[in-house]
């Protein structure tokens, strides 16, 4: 297990090499230029000029560079050692400013918002496990009965309603009709029900089949069969001996699944104010953030490696013969 | 079992971790939402109108608009004199103007923050405001140059050492040769290169405003590769900012919210009639709507949700009260590319004036109007938004060419566009069909409406074919620069009041002139008006530019002015000004108890 952590941490800066080049080449691609305004006024032409010297927008090549030796804590390590005469109090990784957002380098806006959607896309799969396995359970111990079909239907409807409808509706019933938290508010845990059950129900059916499908399996199968033989009752054969070996594939789906939670809240952020990083995807790209792109796809890539790292290793340790 | 818990409790941990490392405040006097974040706080830097805003909140200049009737009112400076010759402002400062450290603000503060505003390390948009003060054009020309010398210098003389002697030689530059005196420290005076009759009106703009030197230089470091100033902004965040305003900057979370508490060392007390303010980030319209109905926002400052019109139609009909309707000081308008080819060498016929004069009067503005924007704006034929501007066309004798299809038919017929092989599509003399009419515009907003309505109008009026070019924000902009389309839509705000913030756009070679637009009748009335020194008399000049402009040149098809929705309860919230340049105090707001 042990072995198995190292050599996939000793992957990991590869595998962030190769997606940081990718985004480069992609993001460089970009039409239009990154220094200018959509709207409203434009500086003079030797602003815009220093502008780009100054980020290295002239050059590919220089920025590549540069950029990867800044982000890498190359750079860092550089002045710490003294090579460079440039006296900086910059972080070790540091991902650059935000061309748009001014005010702001890459670091802070990652600091402050990669937090809230890693609670919300974590709240959200936690939300998706309870949901899923109750109804998977019901599901499994009386196929195509009316409660199977009933929540059948749910999990249709949880895939494929888009969370801007779900979104909106839940809104106007919880804040705005029944009165029930705010609008608009984050800070408090009552915040993130609302957009954390949003987010959770296309997983959560998805979890909710999985489980199903495990439990009929696992049910029917010879040591089911010794338990009860036993006279165990049933609580105990459900929950202690089936469930577990029926959970294992919604645990592998768990790796993926929170990735996808953290990652792909993007309307979930815009119809809940939720402040997470979901949107800078998204807008940084378009309006050509170059630093906001790379910082965030590079941040992003790391924390999906070590996601999938800790549950891989959460498997082996629940059920040691997936190691082989 | 017990293993299984595990990850579960896991999950529980990190949640609870990142909602135990929220704080939150006492609620504040009142709490605003607008839809996008600030894009930053330093003064010198803004541009957008929410920066301007928070801007005026935190910081204050030598004078300050009423932004009820625009005229100038004291600030920092509690009087001034003009020279006989319109060039020489003598300011004298307050004593009991106060930093929020304590310190008080002085003429120094302000030559210290113009100069930043002039160097074009700084990167302002709007640097060229300071231009009217004499030598200030002349400095940042010098610098850009020295910069670019500098940077073309081989390696070794490039050092920390060399980056600031070429900033000391630059500040020298800048006291021997730009306009500007401190003669003590509560005296400036300012020498303009000819005389500006809103000068005033721009000292109010963020851009004049006073900065706090040691806060600044603190974030400030020298590149010995280019030689220029870098601005770390860190200096803008709560823990650091050093204001001179009404307000204090308590808190400013990225894309979340912003929390502004009494400046006590400001010396106007009186002026500030709220005790903190709240602006919150809500990106989604809609949900800016359900925000204000539970009462979570008292002030909407952008109402732009896609249901408006049906809103409005509630409020026709008594249902409501909260929608507030402020016209802009902005122009919607369609481009017409002025430029001989396009790109490719192909031949344009919008360089032609007639066949544009042609476009115009082919187009119903009041159909785009009622039928298919519904929000209520003004047809416009001007560029200058009608009355917004005191002195200019007090007459309302400004008209441009409006709807009437007969007239555009003629005038592209005199073009030399005649329908000459039957088949409906007028063609030259050379027999060559009218090119296919390309409509550029951005995608992701109405535009892309107001493109279908005018085809179709143009269409059936001129039998010209036509083709909407829908492109993504950056693309549409590229091309506007280039000059790679034939019309394209566009829109202009006002910065100050004068015409010539709308009318300096269609000068030769401007900047935001993305029309290629170069008229020398159109220039020299404009460099007349530079030079006239009576008032009425520059009016009247300016007054014939824009004419020109809306009915024989047309470089733009103006469509209507814009128009802004503020929403509130007028029994809960007051204060809000409703004139055109929108520009708000949120000292001056106040939720009523």
């Amino acid at each position: 297990m042990i072995g198995l952590a190292l050599k996939r941490l000793a992957q990991a800066p590869l595998i962030v090499l190769v997606v940081y080049t990718i985004t480069f080449l992609l993001a460089w691609a970009l039409p239009g230029s990154a220094v200018i305004n959509d709207e409203g006024r434009q500086p003079p032409a030797a602003v815009l000029e220093a502008m780009e010297r100054q980020y290295n927008l002239h050059d590919p090549w220089v920025f590549y560079w540069e950029y990867l030796e800044k982000a890498s804590g190359v750079e860092y390590a550089r002045a710490r050692l003294g090579w460079t005469q440039r006296r900086s109090e910059a972080p070790v990784f540091d991902f650059g400013p935000s061309l748009r957002h001014q005010d702001w380098t890459v670091n802070e806006i990652i600091a402050s918002t990669l937090p809230v959607s890693v609670a919300l896309g974590l709240a959200a799969i936690f939300f998706a496990l309870v949901i899923g396995i109750i109804a998977g359970i019901i599901g499994a111990l009386r196929p195509n009965s009316i409660l199977d079909l009933l929540s059948l239907c749910l999990a249709l409807i949880g895939v494929s309603l888009p969370s801007f409808v779900t979104g909106a509706a839940l809104l106007l019933i919880f804040p705005v009709w029944l009165g029930w938290g705010r609008v608009g508010g984050w800070g408090q845990l009552t915040d993130m029900l609302l957009p954390a059950f949003t987010l959770s129900l296309p997983f959560a059916a998805y979890i909710a089949r999985l489980t199903r499908m495990g439990m009929i399996d696992v049910l029917s199968a010879d040591y089911i069969r010794t338990a009860r033989a036993k006279g165990a009752p049933e609580r105990t054969v459900v929950l202690r001996h089936a469930l577990k070996n029926a959970f294992l594939p919604v645990l592998s789906y768990l790796g993926p699944a929170a990735s996808f939670a953290m990652t792909g809240s993007f309307v979930v952020e815009m119809v809940f104010n939720v402040p997470g990083v979901g949107q800078h995807f998204v807008n940084a790209v378009l309006t050509k953030d170059l630093f906001l792109i790379m910082g965030v796809v590079m941040i992003y890539s790391t924390l999906l490696i070590l996601m999938n790292l800790i549950v891989d290793l959460l498997l082996i340790w629940i059920d040691p013969r997936t190691a082989v | 079992m017990i293993k299984l818990l595990v990850p579960i409790v896991l999950l529980l941990g990190a949640i609870g971790g990142v909602v135990i490392s929220d704080h939150p405040l006492p609620p504040s006097s009142y709490t605003f939402a607008q839809t996008t974040d600030l894009f930053t706080l330093d003064p010198q830097r803004v541009s957008y109108q929410q920066d301007i805003r928070m801007s005026f909140a935190l910081f204050e200049g030598l004078v300050r608009w009423d932004n009820e009737t625009y005229e100038i009112l004291p600030g920092v400076a509690e009087r001034w004199e003009v020279s006989d010759d319109g060039l020489v402002y003598t300011f004298h400062l307050r004593t009991d103007a106060r930093w929020s450290t304590g310190e008080p603000v002085t003429a120094r503060d302000f030559i210290y923050s113009w100069e930043r505003a002039l160097r074009p390390d700084t990167a302002a948009d709007y640097t060229q405001m300071l231009f009217h003060i004499a030598g200030a054009e002349d400095y940042f020309n010098w610098r850009s140059e020295a910069l670019s010398m500098y940077s073309a210098l081989p390696d070794f003389e490039r050092s920390i050492d060399a980056a600031l002697g070429l900033r000391a030689r630059s500040l020298e530059r800048f006291r021997r040769s730009v306009g500007l005196a401190a003669p003590d420290p509560y005296t400036l005076r300012v020498v303009l290169r000819s005389p500006t009759p809103y000068f005033l009106d721009l000292v109010a703009f963020p851009t004049y405003a006073p900065v706090h030197e040691a806060t600044v230089e603190r974030w400030t470091s020298i590149d010995p590769d280019s030689g220029r100033i870098e601005q770390r902004h860190g200096w803008t965040k709560p823990d650091h900012i050093v204001t001179n305003g009404p307000y204090l900057l308590k808190r400013w979370r990225f894309k979340r919210d912003a929390r502004l508490e009494r400046n006590p060392h400001y010396w106007n007390q009186d002026a500030i009639r709220s005790e903190s303010v709240t602006m919150l980030i809500v990106s989604d319209a809609n949900t800016a709507q359900l925000a204000f109905q539970t009462g979570a926002v008292d002030w909407v400052e952008d109402v732009i949700v896609d249901y408006l019109p049906e809103m409005l139609a509630q409020q026709d009909r008594g249902e409501r009260n909260d929608l507030h309707k402020a016209p802009a000081f902005g122009t919607y308008f369609w481009s017409f590319n002025c430029r001989p080819t396009l790109p490719g060498g192909r031949d344009n016929p919008f360089a032609d004036p007639g066949v544009r004069r042609a476009f115009a009067l082919a187009t119903n503005k009041r159909d785009i109007v009622e039928k298919v924007r519904r929000q209520g704006e003004p047809v416009s034929d001007t560029f200058v938004p009608p009355g917004s501007v005191v002195g200019y066309d007090a007459d309302r004798s400004l008209a441009g060419l409006s709807f009437d299809p007969e007239r555009a038919r003629e005038e592209l017929e005199r073009a030399g566009w005649v329908d000459r092989n039957g088949d409906g599509v007028p063609d030259n003399e050379a027999g060559a069909p009218f090119p296919v009419v390309e409509l550029l515009y951005s995608t992701n907003s109405y535009h892309g409406e107001i493109a279908q309505a005018m085809s179709v109008m143009w269409e059936k009026a001129l039998g010209v074919r036509t083709r909407v070019v829908p492109k993504e924000s950056k693309i549409y902009k590229d091309d506007l620069k280039t000059g790679d389309y034939m019309i394209a839509r566009g829109g202009w705000f006002g910065d100050y009041g004068d015409p010539t913030t709308f009318l300096n756009v269609h000068r030769t070679g401007d900047g935001n002139n993305d029309r290629g637009y170069s008229d020398p009748v159109f220039d020299e009335l404009m460099a007349r008006s530079d030079a006239e020194l009576d008032p009425d008399e520059r009016m009247r000049i300016l007054a014939e530019a824009e004419k020109r402009t809306i009915t024989e040149t047309m470089p733009i098809l103006p469509l209507y002015t814009y128009v802004r929705y503020y929403q509130f309860d007028p029994e809960r919230f007051r204060g809000v000004s409703m004139h055109p340049r929108l520009m708000q105090y949120l000292y001056e707001l106040e939720r009523i108890e």
